[in-house]
């Protein structure tokens, strides 16, 4: 492994907030809305338990995957970017170890709240299913990466760091991670069909049922990846990582 | 023959609409000691950075040991400590340093390094919990962590305390009399004297002044003899005046000769009110340069 992977991995793994909020906070939620289905009448059925559980990995994927990225704006602010940038090591890898962290980290909540599922909730999936859910999980948070990057490099330090958290919650709430989009008004479902939190869910979704990812689900977030990395790259283009507020 | 640490040629830099290097010529031989002396906004830093590979030039032409900035940056020749550098947070001062030394072919041996730079007791101490002056140490131990040919430093020592700046400079000292070239930029004409072989005065992006350091410092180390005086008399030609400014009522009198200045101005029979004489500050030193080159 680089070193560069290496420090970066330790400098997060330093930050317990980190993970209590992408690996933690999920996994006691898919407990807790399981267990409020189940005060429920009718109770949950395994349909639903196994629902919950893949829209809390997709809610936990996708906080890991910009509370990571987004760190790029931290190191920015504090010239450290700068300070690598007189040194051998190549600007690319940089860029690149960013990403790697970006989706080593979502494999933390995703397989922890799968964990959760199975154990505590008892979903039952065949062996298949588990591998594809968490396959297409880890896959696809590569568009929260590239958002992560984007708003990481188009914003300073503490409106990154804001930036992140609302828009992360916006991404679960409207895109129906924590109450599913059935129970949304008309509207409110087109407004979560605008989004690649929906559609990143709606593959999980599609591979706990064993079945392939919908067509229209994988377009969308191929599509939103696209627009992301496009833009992050612009962005970079602009305004070199080196440069200094100001 | 092994080409130049530094060879600059027509290097122009702009801010935005704001010229900050015009047109500069320097060179750098191989194991000279030169400091970058100049005020505020004079394009000392920018200088820097274009040398680093950190901005690229409007036009002209960087050479870095022979390379493109950017190359020689690769290639492990060049150490920085840079005005705005910083440190990662979340990480111990062991971990970076092990990182930037992993990143050259050939590190410093960490012992040697960790001594040199007075870091010894900071290597797992959190980056978040330095002191100004620590920081600085740490900054000079990731510049010379790859034993590099040319050390470029920009302000090295805006943070240190007094005893700080000493050590530094006695470690510089040290790092040139091994054959490192050292190119640092201040505005402290008393660092420029006391550490550089060779001083270059630069002032609104132009080199005013450029020679061994002795030179440069009986050129500025003048005093400035300032009173009010009323009217359009002017004093350009009193003895011992190397430049003359005037604000409002009162004029400013750059001299390398303060008693030779002050006979003739009594022997004229000019009131010398509100009489002030004080060293030559690095504004009126440059104000003189410029003045003498003209």
């Amino acid at each position: 492994m680089s070193p560069l992977l290496v420090f970066q991995l330790r400098r997060v793994a330093r930050n317990r907030q980190f993970f209590f909020f992408t690996v933690l906070l999920p996994a006691l939620f898919t407990v807790f809305f399981t267990r409020v289905f189940a005060g429920t009448p009718g109770g949950v059925s395994p349909e639903q338990a196994a629902a919950t559980m893949v829209a809390m990995m997709s809610y936990g994927a996708i906080g890991a995957a910009l509370g990571a990225t987004v760190r790029l704006s931290f190191d920015r602010a504090s010239g450290w970017l700068r300070q690598l940038r007189v040194t051998p090591v190549p600007q690319t890898s940089v860029v690149a170890v960013d990403v790697a962290v970006g989706m080593l980290l979502t494999l933390p909540p995703v397989v922890v709240v799968a964990l959760t599922g199975r154990f505590v909730n008892g979903v039952r999936l065949a062996p298949g299913e588990w591998a594809g859910l968490v396959g297409v999980l880890w896959l696809g948070s590569a568009v929260f990466v590239a958002l992560g990057l984007l708003l990481g490099w188009a914003l300073e330090e503490k409106a990154a760091g804001g930036a992140v958290g609302i828009i992360g919650t916006v991404l679960a709430a409207l895109g129906g991670l924590w109450v599913p989009v059935e129970l949304f008004p008309s509207a409110l479902r087109a407004v979560a069909h605008g989004l690649p939190s929906y559609w990143y869910a709606e593959v999980g979704r599609a591979a706990a049922g064993g079945g392939l990812p919908p067509v229209p689900a994988v377009a969308a977030l191929v599509g939103f990846a696209a627009v992301f990395g496009g833009l992050a790259v612009l962005v970079a283009r602009r305004r070199p990582l080196t440069a200094v507020a100001g | 023959m092994p080409p130049d640490a530094l060879a600059l040629s027509g290097l122009t830099v702009r801010h935005g609409g704001v010229l900050a290097v015009d047109r500069l010529d320097l060179r750098i031989g191989r194991g000279e000691t030169v400091a970058l002396l100049g005020p505020n906004g004079a394009g000392k830093s920018s200088t820097v950075s274009a040398v680093l590979g950190l901005l690229r030039p409007h036009a002209g032409t960087v050479e870095v040991l022979g390379r493109a900035p950017g190359d020689a940056v690769r290639a492990g020749c060049v150490g920085a400590m840079l005005q705005h550098g910083g440190l990662p947070g979340e990480a111990r001062v062991g971990e970076v340093l092990h990182l930037v030394r992993c990143s050259y072919a050939d590190p410093w041996p960490l012992d040697d390094l960790v001594a040199t730079t007075g870091i010894g007791g900071l290597l797992g101490r959190d980056v978040d919990a330095l002191s100004g002056g620590q920081r600085q140490r740490v900054l000079l131990a990731l510049a010379l962590a790859g034993q590099p040919p040319l050390l470029l430093l920009d302000e090295p020592t805006s943070a240190m305390d007094v005893e700080g700046r000493r050590a530094f400079w006695t470690t510089m000292r040290d790092l040139a009399d091994r054959g490192t070239t050292v190119v640092f930029a201040t505005h402290h004409l008393h660092e420029a004297d006391a550490v550089a072989d060779r001083v270059v005065v630069m002032a609104a992006g132009r080199v005013v002044a450029d020679g061994p350091s002795a030179a440069v410092r009986s050129a500025v180390a003048g005093r400035t003899v300032r009173f009010t005086a009323p009217g359009a008399a002017t004093f350009d030609r009193v003895p011992g005046v190397t430049g003359a400014t005037r604000l409002g009522g009162t004029v400013a009198l750059a001299t390398t000769d303060v008693e030779a200045t002050l006979r003739a101005l009594l022997a004229d029979g000019v009131a010398l009110a509100d009489l002030e004489v004080r060293g030559a500050s690095l504004e009126d030193a440059v104000l003189s340069l410029v003045g003498g080159a003209r």
